[in-house]
């Protein structure tokens, strides 16, 4: 496991990507439809939290995700520095059908940039995308034609976040920004890939294998990574063969 | 940071086997406390008697000789063991090891730790017996002892009594080694307890019918039961899920069927359930593990949650009646989890096994609020329900939240992280390299032992594991789950050295979680060393290579990290709320809102602290033997010891107020404060109780008494928005922010307003003016902070600018002074261009004009009057002054006099508005500063640096006020500054004043006494409208009454109408005064003629105090005078203080 690098051809790296969010948002399912491209109605809840590996090949290189998946409930929030410590990347996950899970997004998001490890990539994930009727384009549209970012959603849709709403707040803060459904598939790819693209090479010059951490963690003192150039809904699609 | 501070109170609160409930100096566990902890006794229980004894068990079939009758000259044989009995109200115990507490030691004193379970399970041999369940003590004859004991139980009964009986009563013997009294007092209090102990004897038939070894002992399904019921066939008693869905694992791999045939004869010989003995034996078959159908009942005997069932054997179903149907968060956090508790046992796949699982953790968290539900405990409960009923699940739970895993499942889990310090720091210890190497590799060992101790191992290991280890953990208590998790690392000890990072790390231990049941040396010659499993192994490596670690080292090791720990849970509290508080919090500054937050939970742990030190001492005064309070409400207080009250009182936030606040500090520390507090029910029941008894706690003498006043009241009242018990911290940070982060003197004006604004109709009536003047003298009695600029007048300076001179300066006056004034000119301005309720134009002008007479003319005077240097003269002679003004003395008795009062009729109800407010305030220099920036100087969240001086003191005004319309302000660069001295302005400086500090506090003391005299004659001007119509006779006055009167009038007289500038209409008024001169001259001209009559006296004695200070014998005399005369008399002078 530790020794991939031997087995692929291309240079490999960790990263420790940590995710964090309301309870039931989804998290454990979004790592569930990464790792093993599987979906569960009734996951056990995260005690503590849990420990899954998966790579995301590159065109230049492999990165080998150690995923931190944490409890959501709010008492476990005290237990998060465990868990984001270290960590190159996170993602932040909300409902898009629940307007608190935003908001408790945002003082995750607030709390990774002021005590997480500097330069930490993070991503905006709004999860359940599928219990929403209208495309995150469509919706996008029409809110950048009405004006308002918090405007009523269609009727029948379950959509409570709008995508204008999220995506102005996650550039705002210089985040990556995705709406996913763990249930079907959509866009959880994109956030792994995009992730992995956004980390910058410095970083992963001194991958974890054997005692690098140290390095790792100078190097990642070399200021913010400037995420608005690549941020966005899109990201890079290419690359990854995984 | 404050908590540091705090830490010291904490002490023990971790650790309830540490808990102190003594006080809070006292920081070691009660005697009570660890009595209960070692035989897991109900909170209920206290050590009343103990003495050294010798308890023999009979040996197996010999206990039937007994039977007869009374064993002689104590040739008992058996099983004899020494050790101490114990005596509590409802419970005899017995144990051979070592008590956890000295004899000697005073009833709730403690002492160290002593024996190896350190107070936290029944270990040793012995047992731990209900009264009730004695059934009769003979006193045997003995010559080896003075006193010996034969103690019967009711084990055994039924079948005595049925004709098949196949076994015998349980007895046993105690021989008691003590002085002849000892003994003595053993005895009686032992009779006392049987005596009660009989009332629970229904319980117990109740609860001992529910366990399955009664069942098992009376021989199967079909058994005679109640000798007096009669024959009845018996169901199995429920033993669980498992009964229904099958236990996990294989029984016969389990030897369950010889396991429980060991335990049958255990029982037979030793008793049963509630009349269990401890032999050698109960441990060792503990140690193997429970048989299925047994292992609830031994767990909830072993972890005392047994006795609680005995206390109340409906409890569980009593609290699911009484709360059905109450929501909260819990229990849709409940609900989340229900369907992935345990899932891949087909029990909890079934509505059934989900019902149960439902009703127990929702049962507990109505009962628990504090907990509630936290993520783990599905788990740990859904495992439990395998084996039990709802009810002992429920009752277990019970124990293990309060005792067995303090703090694991709270708010914010403290239990949880100190334990993996503790759990570090014993890796450290007994596995140095392993550690150094963890550490190298950045590997954080808690990442992946957290969930090892929150879910008991549940989902670690392979069910059947993990309830072996709970079988020992039940009995042997928490420190079973650190000697299991050394041993894991320790047995993959040479693994683990090899690993980099965590994934590694992890994958090993899920590894060897996976193979515990393989053989721990598969490759072994030795048969029998192949054929233990690695399970065997890791208990031999927990139990024979970590016993060293006892509870009282994991105690120590507690202690030792809780400060670190809650520390860190503080901080990422705070951290986490600062940054949650809202919009309203961005106008304070970081530093301001941790202070504040400091501050905010700083208040409370010292209330909530005061509090239980409270129901101590009424404990203590209710006798000895009252139980000792609850622990867990011991635990609230600190914010990371989790459930702590987030909500302040009236009370608290006095205190609050008092820290950042000067004017919020009580003038002396004065008991009516409290007391008048509590009359007005603003608290609950259960809030900070002021007892003359009320021990005085370290911080509580330093405090700062606060004061009590209407305006805090408001205050309060204002900031919760929420109307609810109390304020939030949030609710405190938006009422603070408003003030303090306020953009300009405007917001801070309407502000003020809105906290008069009682029903919010933009209107604040008559009764709300007084209460605003009252306010302003309320804050700044104890001087104005901030760098005021005074444009070379006072209040009066308009008049003079007037005149022609814009740098008239008052000599000697005081800024506190003007203050007054300046509070003065504003209850005079606001009854002035109050709007009526009921216009009547033509009266409304009188008073405008009466009012407006004021303004001109007398202000030299009136500043000489001021002057401190020149106090004395005004007291001394009044009338010397006074004549000169021709307004002044008045005699309120004539007919005009009515119109002119027309702002205290009650009849013509005025209000004011929020601009006639602004208007007035800005009108007046000195209000306009004062809530410019004073107001919010005034509260010092950050601790004041010297020198610091207003953010805007010389701030050119942006509004319009008649300084700047008529004067060139001087600003401060040419008068030099003087930093600190808020009593002052720089005027002061040039003019020294004498004894200026005790001259302020007088004036302020008094200028307040005089608010509240204003406001009292205005209800007594209400009530005798009429007659002081009708005029007053001379002999009806007193010294004192007219030396008041002359004084109000020369206190209130000093203030000059200055809106009237600023509003352009100085010319109107100027023209009211000329028409009614004339009256005025006739009035004041009646006046004089008395005050010079009856001048002199109290005065003098009063010193050389202020001018205002002399105005407090107003209030004095108010309250002295009964009477008709005098009534009138006041309201004169209430009446000319409108009037100027």
């Amino acid at each position: 496991m530790s020794d991939s690098n031997a087995s692929v051809p291309k240079p490999s790296s960790s990263v420790k990507l940590v995710l964090l969010g309301e309870a039931a948002v989804g998290k454990s399912s979004l790592v569930l439809r990464f790792v093993n491209n599987d979906f569960q109605e009734n996951k056990e809840p995260t005690i503590g939290a849990a420990f899954l590996t998966q790579k995301c090949q590159l065109p230049t290189r492999t990165i080998k995700f150690e995923i931190w998946d944490t409890a959501g409930q709010e008492r476990f929030a005290s237990l998060a520095p465990m868990y984001y410590r270290n960590a190159q990347s996170a993602l932040v996950v909300y409902d898009l059908t629940k307007p608190s899970s935003l908001t408790k997004a945002k003082h995750w998001v607030a709390e990774l940039q002021r005590q997480a490890s500097p330069g930490i990539v993070i991503a905006l994930v709004g999860n359940k995308l599928d219990l929403c009727t209208a495309t995150g384009e469509h919706d996008a549209a029409e809110a950048e034609n009405s004006e308002t970012a918090t405007e009523e959603p269609q009727e029948g849709d379950a959509r409570k976040i709008t995508t204008k709403e999220a995506k102005d707040y996650a550039e705002e803060e210089g985040l990556l920004f995705f709406e996913t459904s763990a249930k079907d598939g959509t866009g959880v790819q994109e956030v792994f890939n995009a992730i992995a693209n956004a980390i910058p090479e410095t970083q992963l010059k001194g991958s974890r294998p054997a005692g690098a951490t140290g390095q790792a963690g100078q190097t990642r003192d070399e200021g913010r990574v400037n995420l608005n150039a690549n941020a966005g809904a899109g990201g890079p699609k290419d690359g990854c063969a995984c | 940071m404050f908590l540091n501070s705090l830490v010291q109170k904490a002490q023990s609160f971790i650790d309830p086997a540490l808990t102190p409930i003594t006080s809070s100096h006292d920081k070691r566990p009660s005697k009570a406390i660890l009595f209960r902890y070692q035989f897991r006794l109900p909170d209920s229980e206290n050590p009343l008697h103990e003495i050294t004894a010798e308890l023999t068990i009979p040996l197996p079939y010999k206990s039937s000789a007994g039977q007869g009758g009374p064993k002689s000259d104590g040739q008992i044989q058996g099983n004899i063991y020494a050790g101490k009995l114990h005596l509590s109200e409802q419970y005899l115990c017995f144990t051979t090891l070592n008590t956890s507490f000295h004899t000697n030691s005073t009833f709730q004193a403690s002492t160290a730790f002593t024996g190896q379970t350190h107070g936290t399970g029944p270990a040793g041999n012995g047992f731990t017996l209900p009264l009730c369940a004695v059934r009769k003590v003979e006193r045997l004859p003995t010559h080896n002892a003075l006193c010996a004991l034969a103690i019967t139980t009711w084990n055994g009964t039924a079948s005595a009594k049925s004709s098949t009986a196949h076994y015998d009563m349980q007895r046993f013997t105690l021989q008691l080694a003590g002085s002849r009294q000892a003994c003595d007092t053993f005895c009686d209090g032992l009779k006392k307890g049987l005596r009660n102990g009989v009332k629970q004897l229904d319980n117990l038939r109740t609860i001992a019918g529910q366990c399955y070894s009664e069942y098992l002992l009376s021989g199967g399904p079909v058994k005679s039961k109640d000798g007096e019921g009669g024959e009845i066939i018996r169901e199995a008693p429920e033993a669980g899920l498992g009964m229904v869905f099958r236990y996990p694992g294989d029984p016969r791999k389990l030897r369950d069927r010889s396991k429980m045939r060991l335990w049958g004869e255990y029982f037979r010989d030793n008793g049963r359930n509630a009349m269990l003995l401890r032999q050698p034996t109960f441990h060792k078959l503990i140690r193997v593990g429970l048989p299925n159908r047994l292992r609830g009942e031994i767990w909830e005997i072993t972890a005392g949650s047994f006795w609680l069932r005995l206390q109340n054997p409906n409890l569980y179903t009593q609290i699911l009646s009484k709360f059905t149907g109450r929501e909260s968060l819990a229990i849709d956090e409940i609900e989340k989890d229900l369907n992935r508790s345990l899932p891949e046992y087909p029990g909890f796949q079934s509505e059934e096994g989900i019902g149960r699982l439902r009703r127990v953790l929702t049962a507990y968290s109505w009962v628990n609020e504090e907990v509630g539900y936290c993520q783990a405990m599905n788990i740990v409960v859904a495992a439990l329900l395998i084996y039990t009923s709802e009810a002992q699940a429920f009752s277990l739970l019970s124990v293990l939240c309060d005792r067995l895993l303090p703090g694991y499942y709270s708010q914010t889990m403290y239990g949880t992280i100190l334990d993996q310090r503790v759990f570090e720091s014993l890796v450290e210890k007994t596995m140095p390299i392993l550690w150094e190497h963890l550490i190298k590799s950045d590997v954080q060992l808690s990442v992946v032992s957290l969930p090892w101790f929150l879910s008991l191992y549940i989902n670690s290991m392979p069910l059947v594991f993990a309830f072996r280890v709970l079988d020992v953990f039940f009995l042997e208590g928490p420190k079973v789950l650190f000697q299991i998790g050394l041993a894991i690392l320790r047995i993959n000890g040479e693994e683990l050295l090899d690993i980099n990072d965590d994934g590694t790390f992890i994958s090993i231990l899920k590894t060897y979680f996976s193979k515990l049941d393989e053989s721990a040396h598969p490759k072994s010659e030795n048969e029998k060393l192949r054929s233990i499993t690695r399970f065997q192994e890791l208990m031999v490596v927990a139990f024979k290579e970590f016993s060293q670690i006892t509870q009282g080292m994991i105690s120590e090791q507690r202690a030792k990290h809780k400060n670190d720990v809650l520390d860190n849970i503080e901080n990422f509290a705070k951290r986490t709320s600062i940054r949650n508080l809202g919009p309203e919090s961005k106008r304070l500054s970081a530093d301001d809102l941790g202070r504040l937050y400091d501050r905010f939970y700083e208040v409370l742990y010292e209330q909530e602290r005061d509090l239980q030190l409270h129901r101590i001492e009424i404990q203590k005064m209710a006798g000895p033997r009252t139980p000792d309070p609850v622990q867990n409400s011991v635990e609230m207080g600190r914010v990371g010891m989790g459930p702590s009250p987030e909500t302040m009182n009236y009370d608290g936030f006095r205190i609050l107020l008092a820290s950042i606040a000067k004017w919020a500090v009580a003038d002396a520390p004065r008991t009516p404060f409290d007391i008048s507090f509590e009359k007005d029910g603003r608290l609950a029941p259960n809030a900070t109780p002021r007892h003359p008894e009320f021990p005085t706690s370290p911080l509580r003498g330093k405090r700062i008494e606060p004061a009590d006043h209407d305006f805090m009241q408001r205050l309060y009242g204002y900031w919760n928005k929420d109307d609810k018990d109390g304020l939030s911290l949030q609710n405190v940070v938006a009422g603070i922010a408003g003030i303090k982060g306020a953009r300009d003197v405007m917001e801070t004006i309407a502000y003020f307003f809105a906290l008069y604004d009682d029903n919010k109709d933009g209107k604040v009536d008559r009764e709300g003016i007084l209460r605003m003047s009252e306010a302003l003298l309320f804050l700044s009695r104890r001087g104005l902070e901030g760098n005021f600029t005074l444009i070379g007048s006072s209040p009066n300076g308009m008049d003079e600018s007037i005149n022609g001179s814009d740098q008239i300066t008052i000599s000697g006056s005081t800024l506190n002074e003007k203050f007054l004034s300046s509070v003065s000119a504003f209850i005079r301005r606001c009854f002035e261009y109050a709007d009526p309720d009921n216009p009547h134009s033509g009266q409304q002008n009188d008073i405008s004009t009466d009012l407006g007479q004021f303004s001109i003319g007398e202000d030299e005077d009136d500043l000489l009057d001021l002057s401190p240097n020149e106090e004395k003269d005004i007291q001394e002679t009044p009338t010397k002054t006074t004549p000169k003004s021709p307004f002044l003395p008045q005699t309120p008795q004539t007919p005009s006099k009515q119109s002119a009062n027309l702002a205290l009729d009650p009849a013509n109800p005025l209000h004011i508005t929020l601009p006639t407010f602004r208007m007035v305030i800005l009108a007046d220099e000195l209000l306009q500063q004062f809530f410019e920036f004073s107001f919010a100087e005034s509260l010092h969240i950050t601790p004041q640096v010297p020198g610091r001086t207003s953010s805007f003191p010389l701030q050119t005004p942006t509004l319009t006020t008649f300084s700047s319309l008529n004067t060139p302000r001087i600003f401060a660069p040419s008068t030099p500054t003087i930093p600190n001295l808020h009593n002052t302005d720089h005027q002061s400086s040039i003019v020294p004043v004498k004894g200026i500090r005790g001259l302020l506090d007088n004036i302020v003391s008094d200028g307040m006494r005089v608010a509240a005299e204003v406001r009292k004659r205005m209800d007594e001007a209400q009530k005798d409208l009429d007659r002081s119509a009708t005029g007053r006779t001379d002999d009806e006055y007193d010294d004192e009454d007219e030396d008041q009167d002359a004084r109000l009038q020369g206190f209130f007289a000093r203030v000059p109408s200055q809106n009237s500038n600023n509003n352009n209409n100085n010319i109107d008024t100027e023209k009211r005064i000329g028409v009614s001169d004339h009256d005025r001259d006739l009035l004041d001209g009646a006046e004089v003629g008395s005050i010079k009559e009856h001048d002199g006296g109290i005065l003098v004695e009063r010193g050389p105090n202020s001018a205002v200070a002399a105005l407090d014998l107003l209030s004095s005399s108010s309250s002295d005078n009964g009477g008709d005369g005098a009534q009138r008399r006041d309201l004169g002078g209430v009446e000319k203080m409108f009037e100027s």
